[in-house]
């Protein structure tokens, strides 16, 4: 028989503990695709992950940014979510996401790799409203 | 593939006139492969009766461990072939990044636990962690993986031929997830389970009990059912009885898992709680109806 290709225990109990929170949160397995995110990241934009499914970096940029401080759109790769994953180090950053209403948020992400026994699985993005009042970006 | 239970318990042994039935050993499986060789599925106290059944007589053994709770290692210093000089036997089990497995399981054969040490132990023995890949033992393909339980936990599956033993007997995959729900390679030990001849998998808690015991690791009655529904097992065994559960009650729950198996749209005859010494003989063909049949 054929086996079916099993998520990583650790992102497995990742995606459970997320879903519990309710602060939104996002997940990408070890290669950087996004592969799932709570109820409270889908109200903040506006479209639940059992909506939108597994995205790959261009759809996601096109529907959501993330946009930097100038208003143009981070590369999928510079996200502090996929750099946690690619470097195995924790990253933070200061960015706007806009929800499928148009409502752009300010938001802190804070991001770090699930590294267990076999190395980094991938990681978690957290994003809390900015204290700042955001990095000022006027997306486009 | 031979399966044969010589512990069915849970947590820690559970003796006495109340238990005869399901029996008080905590967990062992043996499984005998087509060609003969023989492994051992965890280490209770059942592994003790495994251990006085095999002939004395040069041999290769391997245990394989799930995790090292000690209602799954206790049985390894009271197991007879390890004191026979003629004896090989290799433990596989899983990584940490604390210690090796060996000295892991050496804290528990050690002083002040234990009258020996593992260096003393007659038998020749090795110690190895569990590949991520598969790997093979004889003529079966042997994979593990991590699995939701405390502490770092892996389940198996053995394919012998056409046949097919998935043994996952401390999990508790319904936890935070909705079983029915969830895509299935977002749900722990699926790959394991999926179209097994045979699952043995923890069923230690019923449903009145589970919210008392959420995150202890087990799964209540109806997250069993929903597992062995969602993988497809051919027939399913559930195993790790709680120490407080008695043969009656047992025999209730039993009678639960049977009504609710039927309502998931299962034959109730392909569902049972573990009972020690029963056995099962597994081919590629549908379960054969009927009770397993009890040497004990």
């Amino acid at each position: 028989m054929s086996f079916v290709t099993q998520r990583p225990l650790e992102l497995i109990l990742a995606r459970n503990l997320m879903s519990a929170l309710s602060t939104p949160a996002f997940l990408v397995d070890e290669g950087g695709l996004l592969v799932f995110y709570n109820e409270a990241a889908g109200l903040l934009l506006g479209k639940r992950f059992e909506e939108l499914g597994t995205v790959g970096p261009q759809e996601w940029g096109s529907l959501f940014g993330p946009f930097d401080e100038s208003g143009q759109p981070i590369p999928y790769d510079d996200l502090p979510i996929v750099s946690a994953v690619r470097a195995g180090r924790p990253a933070h950053a200061e960015l706007t996401v806009r929800s499928t209403d148009g409502t752009s948020h300010d938001v802190e992400v804070s991001a770090f790799p699930i590294l267990t026994p076999h190395g980094s699985q991938g990681a978690i993005a957290v994003f809390w409203p900015s204290l700042t009042g955001g990095n000022g970006a006027a997306p486009a | 593939m031979k399966v044969k239970l010589w512990g069915t318990r849970g947590s820690i042994p559970a003796p006495g006139p109340e238990t005869i039935r399901y029996g008080g050993n905590t967990s062992c499986v043996g499984v005998t492969l087509s060609d003969g060789s023989l492994l051992a599925l965890d280490a209770g106290t059942g592994i003790r009766c495994l251990g006085l059944a095999q002939p004395d007589e040069p041999s290769r053994l391997h245990i394989l461990l799930t995790h090292l709770h000690l209602d799954h290692i206790q049985g390894l210093v009271f197991f007879a072939p390890a004191f026979r000089p003629q004896t090989e036997i290799v433990i596989w089990g899983p990584a940490s990044p604390e210690a090796s497995l060996r000295d892991r399981i050496a804290r528990y054969i050690s002083a002040p636990l234990s009258p020996v040490e593992v260096r003393e132990l007659p038998c020749d023995v090795s110690f190895r962690h569990c590949p991520e890949s598969e790997w093979e033992i004889g003529p079966a393909r042997i994979r593990a993986a991590s699995v939701a339980h405390r502490g770092p936990t892996l389940g198996y599956r053995i394919d012998d031929g056409d046949s097919s033993l998935a043994y996952i007997p401390d999990h508790e995959p319904a936890l935070g997830a909705d079983l029915e729900q969830l895509e299935e390679d977002w749900i722990s030990g699926f790959a394991l389970a999926r179209d097994a001849s045979l699952l043995i998998h923890d069923g230690q808690y019923s449903d009145a009990e589970y919210p008392c015991h959420l995150g202890w690791g087990h799964s209540a009655l109806s997250h069993a059912l929903a597992f062995a529904r969602r993988t497809e097992a051919r027939r399913t065994v559930l195993f790790h009885h709680d120490p407080l559960h008695s043969d009656d009650y047992l025999d209730d729950l039993a009678g639960e898992a049977r009504q609710g198996w039927e309502r998931l749209g299962g034959d109730p005859a392909a569902i049972e709680l573990g009972k020690e010494r029963s056995e099962y003989e597994l081919s590629a063909k549908a379960p054969q109806p009927g009770a397993p049949v009890a040497l004990g």
